[in-house]
């Protein structure tokens, strides 16, 4: 497609907005930013379908090994097994309510876990299939819509409800998924690392909110791709969100971050989590909260979306 | 069900039979140094190459690694030795053969050796599964040859594994594989005969790619104490298992063996620790915990909600 030097964006999915030129949002009682922390609960397959596609380069295990890769197969299932645990309780510990990213293989294969998660109190959202199959301009629209609807699927058998959410498997999509997100029920996505603030996404049908997820403080970007020590990472999402919350005086803000039981739930990992929800908790205007609560919110104040 | 390659049942950590560990220890912990051999020329394999930097040979990779043997373990000999500690060693086989004075030191402090295959530049991924089997028995009569002992476990040639591999191993007669990541705890592993546990292994708290990945010896220090720490505090409610994996031609540098005593300090001044190997671990596992862990993952296989109703 020839470039359209015109006005705004090169695509339909939102609206051109610099973020000054905003009408306020104000959080309720007077919060400054909005906290949604993003729990990811991701199978990573033995053997994918022959077409599925994966990234290139995955996370976890040791380096890239023939198959089969004992080591990062397991090492992406402690997340599972064991970190998921520790991650709930130290959110819980902070006062920090939990979005909990559950793709469906996990739903249908864990059931036991995706429960406990619901029970909990966290907030189940849509997470495709499997960080092996991801959504992609290369999966044509039936088997996209299948997709979407399988992960939906395997939710609503937890909680009895349609996800308000969703995260695709490694952020990825094609040009047509949040239309067909939106078109299947779901009200907010994360996957655009775009903006400090919700905003609406354009759907040809039903209603969806962006909720930008923060790309720098996400555990896998800053401790696996990146390979920041856990000190350095700590004080990034710690001074992210003091300057957000600081900011957040003059027009709210928002922190999305995504973490993965698998990595930052590990023994050693686990206290700089704890490290980093304990200060920015003692902020005085955060309002910690669901992706829903806060898409909720940001609809309320009619902000449109 | 479980997913494949269908070898675990799902258990999750806050929902199994308790862990008691020796004299009521909360933390079960193996120093794993991997001793190893890369050969200078090793036998070409269609799917990986431990030599990618140059044309074979590449003599800076090979002499990195082969420092380890003449210089880094001697160090780090003496540093196990300081602490009186007993180390799980992850061993290429043919070490006995190439340098019996390596073989001989171990051999005279009781070290536990667990196979780490024979050459660390033979692996097992492309085996057929006679050639697999036949490993195993070179692997065992190579093991008993210099030390008189059964093998109890292995951690696959440079982490290669096949799909067979549990199976095979068990048939030999091996307790325990250290390729499982996914756990702090040993677990039982489906095979089919016999019977198997994972003791997990670390490729998080492990010198080649922490160093590998821009971290340097304090942050592995770090990591390591943080790690022992958390795992401490949960310990009480069950046993947990803690793994440092090492390798003499990284940490038995001169300039990081201060940080490795640094480490082995923390593990012998701290109260509750069982300081052990990975076949004790396993055996304690076998005859204390395995058949609850079986039967209690049957209700999870039966019972979605794992036996505890809706």
């Amino acid at each position: 497609m020839p470039a359209q030097r015109t006005y705004g964006m090169d695509h339909d999915h939102y609206a051109w907005s610099p973020l000054p030129a905003r009408p306020v949002l104000r959080w309720p009682d007077g919060k400054q930013l909005a906290l949604c922390v993003t729990v990811l609960l991701e199978h990573y397959e033995w053997e994918p379908p022959a077409d599925a596609y994966s990234l290139r380069r995955p996370s976890g295990g040791i380096f890239p090994l023939p198959a089969p890769d004992f080591i990062r197969l397991t090492h992406r299932e402690y997340g599972h097994r064991v970190g998921i645990f520790r991650v709930l309780d130290t959110l819980a510990a902070h006062g920090v309510p939990a979005t909990v990213a559950v793709d469906a293989l996990t739903a249908e294969h864990y059931p036991w876990l995706t429960r406990h998660c619901h029970e909990r109190g966290a907030e189940l959202i849509g997470h495709g299939v499997a960080a092996t199959q991801l959504i992609t301009s290369k999966m044509s629209e039936t088997d996209e819509r299948a997709t979407i609807a399988r992960s939906l699927d395997a939710l609503r058998a937890i909680t009895g409800a349609t996800p308000a959410g969703w995260l695709s498997p490694e952020g990825a999509e094609s040009a047509r998924t949040p239309a067909l997100l939106a078109e299947a029920g779901v009200r907010y996505l994360c996957d655009w690392p775009n903006d400090e603030q919700p905003y609406p996404m354009t759907v040809p049908s039903g209603t969806l909110t962006a909720l930008p997820m923060f790309l720098e403080a996400d555990d896998e970007f800053a401790l696996w791709t990146r390979r920041m020590s856990l000190p350095q990472w700590t004080a990034l999402v710690v001074d992210a969100a003091r300057r957000l919350h600081d900011d957040g005086a003059t027009t709210g803000r928002l922190l999305v971050l995504n973490l993965r039981p698998w990595l930052i739930g590990q023994p050693f990992r686990i206290g700089a989590l704890a490290e980093a929800l304990a200060k920015i908790m003692q902020l005085s205007g955060v309002w910690a909260a669901t992706g829903s609560e806060i898409a909720q919110w940001y609809r309320s104040q009619g902000h449109g979306g | 069900m479980s997913l494949a390659p269908h070898r675990v049942d799902y258990l999750p950590i806050i929902d199994r039979p308790r862990i008691e560990w020796p004299g009521g220890a909360r933390v079960a912990c193996w120093v794993a140094p991997n001793v190893e051999h890369y050969e200078y020329l090793p036998p070409r394999d269609n799917r990986r190459n431990p030599w990618p930097r140059t044309p074979w040979p590449d003599v800076q990779g090979y002499g990195y690694r082969d420092y380890g043997n003449r210089a880094g373990f001697w160090r780090m000999l003496e540093a196990f030795d300081r602490f009186d500690l007993r180390a799980t060693v992850s061993l290429n086989l043919a070490v006995f053969e190439h340098y019996p004075e390596v073989g001989e030191a171990m051999v005279e402090r009781d070290w536990e050796v667990m196979s780490h295959g024979i050459y660390n530049t033979r692996y097992l991924h492309d085996l057929s599964e006679d050639e697999e089997r036949e490993f195993y028995r070179d692997c065992i009569d190579t093991l008993a040859r210099h030390t008189g002992k059964p093998l109890l476990g292995m951690l696959g040639p440079a982490v290669s594994n096949s799909a067979r591999t549990p199976d095979l191993m068990a048939e030999a007669g091996l307790l325990y594989h250290a390729d499982w990541m996914h756990d702090d705890q040993p677990v039982p592993i489906m095979v089919e005969t016999g019977r198997l546990v994972s003791v997990p292994y670390t490729t998080e708290l492990n010198d080649v790619p922490v160093f590998l990945q821009h971290y340097d010896t304090d942050e592995f220090v770090a990591m390591a104490k943080a790690q022992l720490d958390q795992l401490w505090r949960e310990g009480e409610q069950s046993g947990r298992v803690f793994c440092l994996a090492l390798h003499p031609y990284l940490m038995g540098m001169p300039h990081r063996i201060g940080q490795l005593e640094e480490i082995f300090d923390h593990l012998r001044s701290k109260e509750g620790l069982w300081l052990t190997t990975a076949g004790e671990i396993a055996q304690h596992f076998l005859d204390h915990h395995y058949d609850d862990f079986v039967a209690h993952a049957a209700r999870y296989r039966t019972d979605p909600a794992g036996g505890k109703g809706a």
